[in-house]
């Protein structure tokens, strides 16, 4: 391989990876949801729309860097999510009806909803935030005057990435190390047998709506500085995170993660070698393969080989 | 329920009494444009424009001595939307002239419409080679078509960049297909290499892919063809991977517009593109629109703004030369249009396969120092221009 090949196959293989670890942090918040209830969110991506909205409000209006709205837009979010869970969703799962999915048809109403209020107060222009070092990067010909290759790392992207492991990172420790995580695991793997267990399995579904709305609300706020937002945004990246959270395992947070970042990578290797035209397609190919060859996702990978040990 | 329906068809049906009772004094023209969505920042500039001609004439007496009334419909860039305003229209408005739409998809469709019910359609700033290509009588195109599009630019091509290799990146939308296609055979036809022809989809997150292929390519010249967020994203990540370039170039549309300098800041440094007027050319009328416009907007407008603009002084040229204000009266008029205009002069005329199509002077523009000057043909330059571009290590 030369030089250059060897140069375009790396470049490519860290915008995956940094774009990966952003569908990463945008699946997690799904399949939390998806482990706990049982239903897929389709309002996810509108969710994440609120959060970039946010960010756009408080950059426009008070020159506060993306970054830092986080610290606002995420408990926003939180706060949503629960509100939506507390007096929307809940209400419908104790009606018997002839379709046990009507929360999901709920969660598409949702979704429409937020779209259609945003086209209200924002129109359906499109937006961004002009931060001031939204082209900058770093080069390895910069720090290593003699690499025969030159590989670039953006600022703003890197960044994003770097919070998104941290984000990640905290909801690690959350579910494995505190009290109210481990209920929600417990809900998440049986609901009656937490219930027996003395876990408030009402209020961990509430609490877990809440936390998946404010992670997606917080990876809005990551992708402000690297794209636009218009109110119809949100769809684009329902489908991403669906596609990830059937690719993970449905309900798995490890196989959200490596979905993630396997279709980063992938639709960066479709874009260079491929044609990046063809990168939806890619996904979709990913989508149907998935569900034919390994209907479990990534987590019934790593189950058998726990279990094969 | 009941009681309001009715109160609103009592409400409909008066304004409808109400606008036929004040029609004789007055000229209704209703503009469908593009004012939310993608397009919004083009339909924003058209808008102004055409209102502030609207003004100039209405204060000179309007046309044959009516006021010229102009209202807006939002079409968002959808051409099922821009349809459907179009034969509400005419069926229900009885509107005799058509003017308006940005994008060529909802021109398209538009003048589908308007060739139907045989209504004259004046299309101001809609590049797709096939809305004047495809036997239409009643179908006016003010704005260059997308194949000639470039003339200018290519003309640089040829005698200043004279390069071996071009790399063409473009949009997959009826504008983006078309002006690779034209760049294509303009770079065939003067020998240069197209290391690379690739589309990417409307949206896209990440082009970084996509550049460091290009990069890998070395082209000497880059040309994209898209709308205004794919244009930024474009330039901002070419400058973050370093895709060096002798020449980094633009078709028109995204590339020529104020947004463009403001979104992708110091990464739209040196850009060149193509595009179909500049504030700096010297047509009469040209300097006074454009000061105009900027002393009240604060920017200068695009070539989509002085079309517009001057769409509309077309229209009073043909409604005062119309033998009667029908469609046939209007078309026959507008056919017979030989008119000096802030845009350049107008002329519809019927030659290489296009009916009813103005062929005007193309341009080219590049950015320098945060600004758009007019580079080439050398007599219209403002600027002389920067070639090759400094390599981005080198900039500060």
């Amino acid at each position: 391989m030369s030089s250059v090949q060897t140069e375009v196959l790396l470049q490519t293989l860290i915008s995956g990876l940094l774009l990966g670890g952003l569908y990463a942090l945008i699946g997690i918040g799904m399949t939390i949801i998806m482990g706990v209830m049982k239903i897929i969110n389709l309002a996810h991506g509108e969710l994440m729309m609120v959060g970039m909205y946010i960010a756009y409000v408080l950059f426009s209006a008070f020159h506060l860097d993306p970054y830092l709205s986080i610290l606002v837009a995420a408990p926003v979010l939180f706060l949503l999510g629960v509100a939506l869970q507390k007096f929307l969703i809940n209400p419908v799962m104790n009606v018997d009806s002839i379709l046990p999915e009507n929360q999901v048809i709920l969660t598409v109403g949702i979704g429409m909803v937020l779209a259609n209020l945003a086209t209200i107060i924002f129109q359906s222009d499109y937006r961004q935030t002009p931060v001031s070092y939204g082209t900058k990067a770093w080069y390895l010909r910069d720090l290593w005057k003699h690499s025969p290759i030159e590989l670039s790392l953006s600022m703003p992207w890197s960044v994003s990435f770097a919070f998104a492991v941290a984000i990640t990172g905290g909801l690690w420790f959350f579910l494995t190390r505190t009290d109210m995580g481990k209920s929600i695991r417990a809900t998440a793997q049986d609901n009656d047998a937490a219930l027996l267990m003395g876990v408030n399995v009402g209020k961990m579904r509430v609490i877990t709506f809440g936390l998946g709305s404010a992670l997606v609300g917080a990876a809005g706020c990551l992708f402000i500085p690297i794209y636009y937002i218009y109110p119809d945004i949100g769809g684009q990246f329902t489908l991403i995170s669906f596609v990830i959270t059937i690719l993970g395992g449905l309900g798995s947070t490890v196989g959200a993660i490596i979905g993630g970042l396997i279709l980063g990578l992938f639709e960066s290797l479709t874009a260079t070698y491929i044609g990046m035209g063809w990168a939806p397609v890619g996904r979709f190919v990913i989508f149907v393969a998935v569900l034919i060859f390994i209907p479990g996702g990534i987590a019934s990978l790593l189950k058998s080989r726990k279990l094969g040990k | 329920m009941k009681r309001l329906s009715v109160i609103v068809t009592v409400l409909f049906l008066c304004s409808i009494f109400a606008s036929a009772l004040f029609a004789a004094d007055s000229f209704d023209l209703t503009i469908p444009l593009p004012l939310t969505g993608k397009q919004a920042k083009f339909g924003e500039i058209m808008k102004r424009s055409y209102e502030q001609a609207a003004e100039e004439i209405n204060a000179k007496g309007g046309i044959k001595g009516k006021k010229l009334i102009l209202s807006f419909e939002d079409s968002s860039g959808k051409p099922e939307t821009a349809r459907a305003i179009v034969e509400k229209l005419i069926d229900v408005k009885k509107q005799p002239l058509i003017v308006g739409e940005y994008t060529s998809s909802c021109a398209k469709a538009v003048a589908a419409v308007a060739e139907e019910r045989k209504t004259p359609y004046l299309v101001v700033a809609s590049a797709d080679d096939d809305i004047t290509r495809q036997n239409y009588k009643y179908v006016f195109r003010q704005n260059q078509v997308n194949a000639h599009y470039a003339d200018a630019f290519v003309s640089f091509l040829k005698e200043v960049v004279q390069p071996k290799t071009i790399a063409i990146l473009f949009e997959s939308s009826a504008f983006g297909t078309s002006g690779a296609d034209a760049m294509e055979k303009d770079a065939k036809a003067l020998g240069i290499q197209v290391v690379m022809k690739e589309k990417f989809e409307t949206g896209a997150i990440d082009f970084k892919p996509l550049l460091s292929k290009v990069k890998a390519a070395q082209p000497d010249v880059i040309y994209s063809v898209s709308y205004a967020n794919e244009a930024q994203l474009l330039m901002k990540q070419a400058k973050e991977l370093r895709v060096d370039a002798k020449l980094y170039a633009g078709g028109a549309a995204g590339f020529a517009i104020p947004e463009f300098i403001k979104g992708a800041q110091d990464a739209a440094e040196y850009v060149i593109s193509a595009t179909l007027w500049t504030p700096q050319l010297k047509y009469p009328g040209t300097k006074e629109y454009a000061d105009k416009y900027k002393a009240k907007h604060g920017d200068y407008p695009s070539y989509h703004g002085a079309s517009a603009y001057a769409a509309i002084y077309v229209v009073k040229d043909a409604l005062e030369r119309a033998k009667d204000w029908t469609q046939n009266g209007i078309r026959d008029a507008l056919k017979a249009t030989n008119f000096k205009t802030a845009y350049g002069p107008v002329k519809f005329e019927d030659k290489e396969g296009y009916q009813n199509q103005n062929f005007h002077e193309t341009l080219a523009i590049q950015v320098q120092k945060g600004e758009f000057e007019t580079i080439w043909p050398k007599i219209y330059a403002s600027k002389p221009y920067v070639f090759p571009v400094p390599a981005w290590k080198e900039r500060k």
